[in-house]
């Protein structure tokens, strides 16, 4: 009797910051008895279990092995921080700052010549625009336009 | 024997993707064979509407605009502005895009120096509240089951009352009412990204339209927001999914939109 072959296979890819991804993928083949075939319920029997093996390999490649401490599956911490998927982090705090409020700081501070990394470790104890919440950047944006500004302009 | 290949890698086929853009979702609902070419066989587009063009171009020169406001520095004025728009068509191959009936570079150019004036005289050219946002890309998960969700906002402001989220349309003619509240399902969707940027704060959602006509003109339409409505859209972006990742690719013949579509040849060719 001619064995019966079967394929099966599971792949996933999730996103990591800054438009990164990764995927994982896995393939089983297996020969079975074509006898099974008189038995449907114990062929899908076998299907099922094949790829509850090749979903979980794919998931314990992604998540497991190279997971961060304290990180689960859809990337929500442990820690009262979390990924949205795009790098955009969330603190205890609140809502991370935003991309143009970022960039927004950097112009201001540059085009005022402030030492931004002295004045967020002393008033928010924190090294960069990024690590500051939303509300934050929008006080800090206040306070650094409240200084003399010089006229913005495009280059 | 049971033999497994097991591997990591940079890039799943094409069909796993790992985000949705409302683009992506709209360019499925109305023709899934042309979502096929563009996102899933990548086939290159030879041409690109002017229209497409102008309007980011038109984006590219208010997203200048509202930067500058965030940053605290002065209003920019005309010519800075309409050098903003200018740059976006200078990193474009003028031979790549297809031009309406008599339209070509100057007739756009001196259309957005129109549009531009209107908008600087415009109320909505002042904010009122804070800018959060200015071209923001926000990506989350937004649904169970579904690849991220992907999307760049316009404008997010902050006021005493709500967080506004604001998308700029550029359109032929004006709009109206019912216009808006069927064009609200793209906002909709964009609110569930954002309704966590300020907890407490109600969303209130609306777009811009900016008319291309001989005397530009602007208007703000509201887009109501109910739980009822985001549902939904959030079962369409489901159901959308779920013929994306089974492969449900079909063409979808419109006058309306094959006679611009750059797929043509493979659409004919195609026999599933």
């Amino acid at each position: 009797m001619m064995p019966l072959k079967l394929n099966i296979g599971s792949s996933k890819k999730i996103g990591e910051p800054n438009y990164g991804s990764k995927g994982a993928s896995v393939n089983l083949e297996l020969e079975l008895d074509s006898s099974l075939l008189q038995s449907p319920g114990q062929l899908q029997g076998q299907i099922q279990s094949l790829f509850q093996q090749a979903r979980d390999a794919v998931e314990a490649e992604l998540f497991g092995r190279e997971s961060t401490p304290g990180m689960t599956q859809n990337g929500h911490g442990q820690n009262g921080s979390s990924t949205n998927g795009n790098g955009q982090y969330r603190s205890s705090n609140g809502r991370r700052a935003t991309n143009s409020q970022v960039k927004a700081i950097y112009a201001i501070s540059k085009g005022q010549q402030i030492d931004l990394p002295s004045l967020l470790r002393q008033q928010y104890h924190v090294d960069r625009p990024e690590e500051l919440s939303l509300k934050e950047a929008s006080r800090l944006i206040d306070e650094l336009k409240a200084e003399p500004v010089s006229n913005g302009g495009r280059q | 024997m049971i033999t497994a290949s097991h591997h990591t890698k940079e890039r799943s086929p094409p069909v796993m993707r790992d985000y949705l853009s409302y683009s992506q979702l709209n360019t499925y609902r109305s023709c899934p064979l042309r979502y096929y070419f563009r996102y899933i066989e990548q086939i290159p587009e030879r041409t690109v509407s002017s229209a497409l063009v102008f309007g980011t171009a038109i984006h590219a020169a208010l997203e200048y605009w509202f930067e500058e406001q965030l940053a605290g520095n002065s209003r920019p004025d005309f010519d800075l502005l309409l050098a903003a728009y200018q740059q976006e068509w200078q990193q474009r191959d003028l031979g790549g895009i297809e031009f309406g009936k008599k339209e070509n570079l100057d007739s756009l150019t001196q259309l957005a120096e129109r549009v531009l004036k209107t908008f600087i005289e415009s109320e909505f050219a002042t904010v009122e509240g804070q800018i959060l946002g200015v071209e923001e890309e926000l990506r989350d998960s937004i649904i169970d089951g579904c690849p991220d969700l992907l999307a760049r906002l316009d404008l997010i402001v902050e006021t005493d009352e709500a967080v506004v989220i604001t998308d700029f349309k550029t359109s032929r003619s004006r709009w109206n009412q019912q216009q808006a509240e069927q064009a609200g399902e793209q906002l909709l969707l964009y609110s569930e990204l954002v309704k966590e940027l300020v907890p407490g704060k109600p969303l209130q959602l609306e777009f811009l339209v900016i008319t291309k006509t001989k005397q530009p003109n602007l208007e703000r339409y509201s887009v109501p927001v109910s739980q009822s409505r985001i549902d939904r859209v959030r079962t369409m972006v489901e159901r959308v999914w779920d013929g994306i990742n089974s492969g449900l690719f079909y063409p979808a013949p419109s006058p309306m939109s094959c006679g611009s579509c750059p797929f043509q040849e493979p659409c004919r060719k195609w026999t599933g």
